[in-house]
């Protein structure tokens, strides 16, 4: 995902130092020729690495996904792939699965971090409060799965500590009946990717003028109208970061879904990411896996592309 | 500013630079292009890959015995992860980049990639193995695809009920040998405390342990029948089983499916360990977690009513690329893989029973199943993972995690409605192949 840069309004710019032309600064029509072969001898090595990389295995994934493919023998199929794709149920389970994701680490994640650094910045003791809520974003994914499995499971750590305060009710089976498991699959990347978001939201406070704030205060504003009309206007391009990030992470959800449940039971919590695994890794289905591939990608392009076309057109 | 592109001295820092780089660039290109497997492995050896990373001194025990015999020991290497470990397979015994010799699985699994015309005919070995005596010739066919076989048993583990002595013990339990006895046993247990049976499996390859049992234990002409497409997942046998394992649930005889096979050792320690159907090779961890015959025993899961009594059987296949750099030499290994002296040294590290039947682990844990075996000689059914087409067996077994998760009568139907359907597409896919 590239991400820009908001264009800065032209009246933040000091007007003294603007020059009287418009135009761009006056670069020599054509600069010489060497000078342009080192600019691309320069970029050669980034060109070259993202074209084998990145472009090259993508068009290589387009054109396997019309293919039966089993590894050793290949055979074109046309859109075939696609059309089985569409028509499995599971694969419906698993797009409404990740749509539940995205919902979720925006409402979560993205709102939980938006509050703590907004609720903590100018707190006495606000460094301490988000060192606890930022560190477990230094522990890595997999090892957040194990301990949320042992919290998770049945009998585990969170039943044990409901029948502890008597509330024996609420004891279930957290990560074997849907929806649940996919809820308590966010809560759990909720606890450590929250981290992450109050960081680029605190970035984002501090870079607001402070002389804005002031002002708003002395006009008589304060707590929730400071913040909404204030605070939260300012903090746009950050926003724009943050909500961007979460949903692109949250369609390629993987790790934690494969060692909390699987997928499973059956293909009750899987996400898109992994059918892909699935379809290719499991079932070695490699032409069905770049179908389902191919659609990932596209709904991540389409998601981000939309959603960053939106916010980050020049300001009015 | 100065042009930097017309001075200075004729030898730039940047020149060096680039040419340092570029030569550092070159010689890790030229390392990627010849990975370490497309040499040929050191003389004297021939190289083997697994998926199995703690199998490493097995493999070490039986080379001291085939060194002796062939003069080649076995060099293992191995990929912890399956999926990576089949992925990895898949390509590189297509190549010279594959070793000598690979552990696969056999049954579906290994005629999906024999298919593929990757490996080696071993049919002259199964013939000498068998006429040497060292090998059950049943098992010859879950090791071949039209007429030739792709490999020998690497293994052979049975599928028993481990269960724990002292609690068998303390409340006057018997080795059941009937199906009713098992359930009464079952019934003790629970009545004193125990959860009777430890059954892992909700997201899984183990949901399918309880499902291939209650049929071999039901009817085992019908569980051969309906792994290989000559019969319903609807028919009656499928539908009794479902209704039994349903049963054996609402009578809290289960475990949560969530639980795993390495609770084990700890509910023994504290005390609540009853009963677990799993594989004998899961022997090798128990040993190793200090548990001994004295704390754990094994029995055959009995036959229900007048069916023929059954085991379900697991085994490995030992194969050899056709690209294979050593391939005479390991053609030799997979020769020489099943003589008895070979297997008591690598069943002596397994802990578990041998596809030799005159070969036997040291210990004791394992002994009384496999003497049990030899004398009743039960039908061997070869495991429901390897017994029908992979994507039909993965897809089926996610359908039996997600019953275990919700064990009612009406969802077992619908269980095998589901099987059933799945049965008919991928068999077609398989047979269209």
């Amino acid at each position: 995902m590239t991400l820009t840069q908001p264009p800065v309004p032209d009246t933040v710019l000091d007007q003294e130092a603007r020059p009287t032309d418009r135009r761009r600064p006056a670069f020599p029509k054509r600069s010489p020729l060497r000078a342009r072969l080192t600019g691309g001898a320069f970029l050669a090595p980034s060109v070259v690495l993202v074209v084998a990389l990145l472009v090259v295995p993508f068009l290589f994934t387009i054109y396997r996904s019309f293919f039966n493919d089993n590894g050793f023998t290949r055979s074109w199929v046309g859109i075939e792939n696609y059309r089985a794709m569409f028509a499995d149920p599971a694969f419906g389970q698993s797009v409404l699965n990740t749509f539940l994701w995205v919902v979720g680490t925006l409402l979560l994640p993205v709102g939980i971090g938006l509050a703590i650094a907004v609720g903590t910045w100018k707190l006495g003791l606000g460094g301490l409060a988000r060192f606890a809520i930022v560190l477990p974003y230094a522990i890595s994914g997999s090892a957040t799965a194990v301990v949320w499995t042992f919290m998770l499971s049945t009998d585990g750590g969170l039943d044990t500590l409901l029948r502890m305060v008597g509330l024996d009710g609420l004891v279930s089976q957290w990560l074997l009946q849907w929806p649940l498991n996919t809820v308590m699959m966010i809560v759990a990347t909720t606890w450590q990717a929250t981290g992450a978001c109050v960081i680029l939201f605190l970035v984002g406070l501090q870079s607001i003028p402070p002389n804005t704030l002031e002002a708003a205060q002395i006009d008589g504003a304060s707590g929730w109208r400071l913040f909404w009309a204030v605070t939260f206007p300012q903090l746009r391009p950050m926003t724009v970061v943050v909500v961007g990030i979460s949903i692109v992470g949250s369609l390629k959800v993987f790790d934690q879904v494969l060692l909390l449940t699987n997928g499973g039971p059956g293909t009750a919590s899987e996400t898109l990411a992994l059918t892909m695994y699935r379809e290719t890794f499991t079932l070695s289905r490699y032409g069905s896996g770049a179908a389902v591939a191919v659609f990932l990608t596209l709904v991540v392009v389409v998601a981000s592309w939309a959603y960053l076309r939106r916010q980050l057109r020049p300001t009015d | 500013m100065p042009n930097p592109f017309t001075r200075g001295p004729a030898v730039t820092r940047r020149t060096a630079l680039a040419l340092g780089g570029g030569g550092l660039l070159a010689m890790t290109l030229a390392a990627c292009a010849r990975g370490s497997d497309t040499q040929p492995s050191a003389p004297g050896t021939v190289t083997l890959n697994s998926d199995n990373p703690t199998w490493g001194p097995g493999y070490a025990a039986a080379s001291a015995v085939l060194a002796k015999r062939i003069g080649y020991r076995i060099t293992s290497r191995s990929i912890a992860s399956v999926n990576n470990y089949t992925q990895v397979i898949r390509m590189t015994a297509q190549t010279d980049s594959t070793t000598d010799l690979i552990k696969w699985t056999n049954g579906y699994r290994l005629q999906d990639i024999a298919r593929a015309d990757i490996l080696t005919d071993l049919n002259p070995v199964w013939d000498a193995a068998v006429e040497r005596g060292w090998v059950d010739p049943a098992q010859r066919e879950s090791f071949s695809y039209r007429g030739k076989a792709y490999g020998v048993p690497l293994y052979k583990s049975y599928y028993a009920v481990f269960y724990s002595k002292k609690a068998f013990a303390e409340h006057g339990i018997e080795v059941p040998t009937t199906f009713d006895e098992m359930l009464d046993a079952a019934q003790r247990l629970k009545d004193a405390g125990i959860t009777p049976f430890l059954s892992p499996g909700a997201t899984t390859w183990e949901a399918e342990i309880w499902f291939m049992q209650l049929l071999a234990s039901i009817d085992p002409d019908y569980y051969k029948a309906v792994t290989t497409d000559k019969a319903s997942y609807t028919e009656a046998p499928a539908q009794q089983a479902m209704d039994l394992w349903s049963s054996m649930y609402a009578d809290g005889f289960f475990s949560a499916p969530d639980v795993t096979s390495n609770d084990l050792p700890g509910l023994v320690k504290q005390g609540k360990f009853g009963m677990m159907l799993y594989g004998t090779w899961f022997a090798n961890t128990l040993l190793a977690a200090g548990l001994s015959d004295a704390d754990i025993g094994f029995f055959r899961v009995p036959p229900r009513g007048s069916a023929a009594p059954a085991i379900v059987v697991e085994s490995g296949s030992l194969s050899v690329p056709v690209k294979a750099h050593r391939h005479r030499a390991a053609v030799e290994v997979a020769e020489n893989w099943l003589a008895t002296d070979v297997q008591t040294a690598w069943v002596g590290f397994l802990g578990d029973t041998s596809p030799n039947p005159h070969a036997l682990p040291k210990s004791n844990l394992v002994k009384v199943l496999a003497k049990d075996i030899a004398d009743t000689r039960p039908v061997e059914l070869t495991r429901y993972w390897e017994a029908s087409p992979t994507p039909l067996i993965e897809g089926n077994v996610q359908d039996l995690g997600s019953f275990m998760v919700n064990p009612s009568k009406s969802n077992g139907a619908a269980t095998l409605r589901s099987m059933q359907n799945r049965a008919v597409t991928e068999w077609k896919t398989w047979n269209d192949a």
